[in-house]
């Protein structure tokens, strides 16, 4: 673990897990896990809509958990795992979540796509059920000005339907 | 198959949900270094001096650049985004105040969060820590912040040479209004306040200058125009400058930004390649504001309820700069009958200058402030009349049969305007049943009863589409027989890469996975015009059509040299053309016309549309208000729309229902706010309010699909129609559930709070 009491410090050593593999790297203390990820790692499923936690595109799960990665710092994911839209299906291939957002025309210009996936992934991982309310109300933290909602809505309840049948 | 109308999954789907999207940030430019904006804080004021001293001495600044670094004549853009045919002008009395917005601020700022200055540095970081360093002596001067205020003869004056705080003027009439007395007509003053685009992607913009190339990646939606901006800005020849957009994460209203020259004017001053990517309070302060419009408007008929005449006098607050001239106040004249039958109409409209960011056009761009005006006047005369206000609008609905319908004035493109196609009444009752109105009325009644406010609303849209100049189109095949098709427009989330590739899979006979589609690239194209004002399917889906035929025909002229056939005996699919007995592929065809023509197998169209086309639709909302908070439950919404053919239908679906969510958040949350300073208090997102998916009410959208006679594809454009009808639809409900005749827009909870208290004091006062 990182020792913060130890200060102050330009930069720190992390070492982390991200998308399944063990990453160790030297991040200055200011950097925000969303910088870090995109510049060091190359994760553009990470959108910066915002900076400001209300949008959601930058969205990525952090132990299990969604996180804003733009109000995380890099260094504060010393330790974790990490998963961010990259990672969800085999290489060229589409998890039933992302296959469903696409049947249902749950995007547009897929620039907030990524940060449903990652809060939807959640939902479903909790077992979420299929329920239109409990759904809208998950995805309320996070902002899409294209779909108008809808087929983001019924994609995340058909991908829980699906799951529900296994 | 999969040709025009069909419901395909849109092949841009893909990169999109697999992290494999490619946006301005996402691009690697080596040796790249960031800019960032040094804003003005105050909205009017001189100013004294700008130090850059300690900026410059920070860790990893290299530059900080200002308006001393360019000369008087290139500090501007003075280019419009209009050009007005003289008779149009003569016959709507035009008058615009010249244009000049500064790259800089120089001498004075006229709105907060002008740019003063630009700081570069090896990251974006230090660039803003540099940014932070700058110090800027400016002495503040006496604020604009209302628009009725600025044009009071004794208020200060923002620019010198605009006069009177006007940018622009123009007054239409058609038929004679001002003779109409039918002794019955209800009036209003509405408000409709500013809001914003909001894409959730922000602005930005990256260049390098090398071996006399200028390359710019823009969040653009017009990379034509932007290079034409930026040859003539910088002096640069049009070979020598190209412009790309990638990905891009939405717009909902655009323009040419001075930070599209700023950024790279800095990349040959410097000689290194610079990146400026916006931040959101700038994006919201400064990018993509619209509406705001005081309107005062009158609608008089006659006792039996038939409309007689319209008139309207709009203020629209342009802010600081005008580049859109009349563009929006005019939309909002040649659209304010909507689909009713009204021979009598007058618009005068005033562009008044503001100490604001400038007005743009932004989805819609006209059309929901006076749609939301003339469905509340119906709403009023409904009351006034004693007439039901469905059946107050089915009387005056423009009829199937008197289709194509001249409306007696100019469109803005200079063509007497005329609805070229539509069945208003069918599309109307369409919307009743699908929303089974008289259910919804049943259940508003039952509501009251228990004590609930439940609301009904209905609204209707008109809207030009397809405007001009042209939209180029390449469809080629290459030497592995790939097809490809190259446009001028600019996919930012209308699924373009697919509809136009089931334009061409129609010629064609191919699928359209196996069409390739490249748009908004000046490489690709050498001319072309943009996606905006709901075009695309019109102009390029037309462009490609035609493209499309012309390669096909191309390619069975060769076949039929290459197989000694008649080429009326050839059939071509699947990339083959075959006489039935022997066949050539569409690889071998390429290279036929390779060697033997010495050009490639391509065909190139630059269509133009005659004028606009005129989609148009229907909308009901069911709401409920909250009595105690003034909160707003849309429950149910049904929108008809007609955009005549429909290339994709899930396409299409999804600009329905992501236009009635943009005219929702219009109607109920969007408010862009200033303080009597000027200073712009809706900087982030939890100041402006964007709906969420918590807002979005149960939506039911069809289509009643009339294609024009306009266009080969009888397409008309679709992305901003349902954005046009939302907030009359909404307000409407929510006026029918109180009891009362709101003026305002968005209905915001403190507002509907008003509207009870007022509603309250009313009744205890009678």
């Amino acid at each position: 673990m990182v020792d913060l009491t130890d200060g102050p410090h330009d930069a720190l050593g992390i070492e982390l897990n991200v998308n399944g593999e063990l990453v160790s790297s030297t991040v200055p203390v200011r950097q925000s896990l969303a910088d870090w990820l995109r510049a060091e790692l190359g994760l553009f499923s990470i959108h910066l809509g915002c900076e400001h936690g209300v949008c959601g595109a930058c969205t990525i799960l952090v132990d299990g958990r969604s996180v804003r990665s733009c109000l995380m710092l890099a260094v504060q994911a010393d330790g974790t795992d990490i998963t961010t839209a990259e990672h969800l299906a085999e290489e060229g291939g589409l998890n039933s979540l992302q296959a469903s957002f696409n049947q249902h025309g749950a995007l547009q210009c897929g620039y907030c796509t990524p940060g449903f996936l990652m809060t939807a992934t959640e939902y479903l991982r909790e077992g979420g059920t299929p329920d239109r309310e409990r759904i809208k109300e998950r995805l309320a933290g996070n902002l899409c000005r294209c779909t108008g909602y809808q087929s983001i809505v019924e994609a995340v309840a058909s991908a829980a339907e699906e799951l529900d049948d296994q | 198959m999969t040709g025009i109308g069909k419901p395909l999954d849109r092949k841009e789907n893909r990169r999109f949900l697999t992290g494999g999207g490619r946006f301005i940030a996402d691009l690697d430019v080596a040796g790249v270094h960031d800019a960032v904006f040094v804003r003005s804080s105050l909205a009017h004021g001189s100013i004294h001096s700008i130090d850059s001293s300690d900026a410059l001495a920070a860790d990893g600044v290299v530059a900080v650049l200002t308006a001393d670094d360019l000369d008087d004549d290139s500090n501007a853009i003075e280019r419009t985004f209009y050009t007005l045919d003289p008779a149009f002008v003569e016959e709507a009395s035009v008058f615009l105040a010249p244009y000049s917005e500064p790259l800089f601020a120089r001498e004075r700022v006229v709105r907060s969060g002008e740019a003063l200055a630009m700081v570069v540095a090896t990251d974006r970081a230090a660039a803003e820590d540099g940014r932070d360093l700058v110090f800027a002596d400016i002495d503040p001067l006496e604020v604009v912040a209302d628009i009725e205020a600025a044009l009071e003869v004794d208020s200060p004056q923002i620019h010198p040479d605009i006069p009177g705080n006007l940018h622009g003027r123009f007054a239409v009439k058609v038929g004679h209004p001002e003779a109409v007395e039918t002794g019955h007509s209800v009036t209003g003053r509405f408000r409709v306040h500013r809001s914003l685009g909001s894409p959730i992607e922000n602005r930005g913009v990256i260049a390098e200058w090398s071996d006399g190339k200028l390359t710019v990646w823009s969040t653009t939606q017009i990379p034509h125009v932007l290079k034409s901006f930026l040859c003539e800005a910088l002096g640069l020849s049009e070979e020598s400058v190209r412009v790309a957009a990638p990905d891009v994460g939405g717009s909902f209203g655009g323009g040419i930004y001075p930070e599209e020259i700023l950024v790279p004017w800095a990349a040959m001053k410097l000689g290194v390649p610079i990146r400026w990517l916006e931040d959101r309070t700038e994006q919201l302060s400064g990018s993509r504001h619209s509406r705001d419009q005081v309107i005062d408007a009158t609608l008089s008929f006659g006792s039996n309820g038939k409309f007689e005449a319209l008139s309207m006098r709009i203020l629209q607050d342009c802010g600081a700069f005008n580049p859109f001239g009349i563009t929006l106040p005019y939309n909002s004249a040649s659209h304010a009958r909507s689909v009713y039958r009204i021979d009598n109409f007058s618009c005068e409209a005033l562009c008044v200058a503001t100490n604001k960011t400038r007005n743009t056009p932004v989805r819609g761009a006209g059309r929901p402030e006076v749609i939301f005006v003339l469905e509340r006047l119906i709403d009023m005369a409904a009351e006034e009349t004693g007439i039901d206000a469905v059946a107050l609008r089915r009387q005056n609905l423009i009829r199937a049969e008197e289709m194509p319908f001249p409306m007696g004035m100019l469109y803005r493109d200079g063509v007497p305007m005329v609805y070229d196609s539509g069945d208003f009444p069918a599309q109307f009752e369409l919307a009743l049943d699908i929303s089974d109105y008289p259910e919804l009325k049943r259940q508003k009644a039952e509501a009251n009863e228990q004590g609930r406010l439940l609301g009904v609303g209905v609204a209707t849209h008109v809207e030009g589409t397809g405007f001009g100049p042209h939209e180029t189109a390449v469809v080629g095949v290459d030497f592995k027989g790939e097809v490809y098709v190259h446009t001028g427009a600019q996919p930012h989330g209308q699924g373009l890469e697919t509809s136009l590739a089931q334009v061409c899979s129609e010629v064609l006979d191919l699928e359209a996975n196996r069409i390739t589609v490249w748009g908004g690239d000046t490489a690709l194209t050498e001319t072309g015009g943009g996606t905006f004002g709901s075009r695309s399917a019109v102009t390029a889906g037309s462009a490609v059509l035609e493209a499309s035929r012309q390669l096909r025909d191309r390619a069975l002229g060769l076949a039929a040299t290459a197989l000694g056939s008649e080429s009326s005996q050839l059939e071509l699919r699947d990339g083959l053309v075959t006489d039935g007995k022997r066949t050539v592929t569409f690889a071998e065809l390429a290279l036929v016309a390779s060697e033997d023509e010495g050009l490639p197998l391509e065909a190139t169209i630059e269509w133009t549309p005659p004028t606009v086309t005129f989609g148009s639709g229907t909308a009901v909302a069911l709401v409920e208000v909250d009595q105690e908070t003034g909160l707003v439950d849309v429950l149910e919404y049904t929108a008809v729309d007609d955009c005549g053919t429909v290339l994709n239908p899930a396409v299409v679906k999804g600009q329905l229902e992501g236009g009635v969510v943009h005219g929702l958040g219009n109607a109920l949350l969007e408010e862009a706010r200033y303080d009597d300073q000027g200073q712009f208090l809706t900087g982030s997102f939890m100041d402006y309010l964007l709906p969420t998916a918590m807002d979005v009410p149960q939506m039911k959208v069809a289509h009643r699909s009339h294609p024009t006679p306009l266009n080969p594809l009888g397409a008309k454009g679709v992305g901003e129609g349902t954005t046009s009808s939302a907030p009359a639809a909404i307000i409407n409900a929510i006026c029918d559930a109180l009891g009362v005749q709101a003026t305002e827009m968005p209905l915001t909870p403190e507002r509907i709070r008003g509207l009870l208290t007022g509603k309250a004091k009313e009744t205890a006062w009678s």
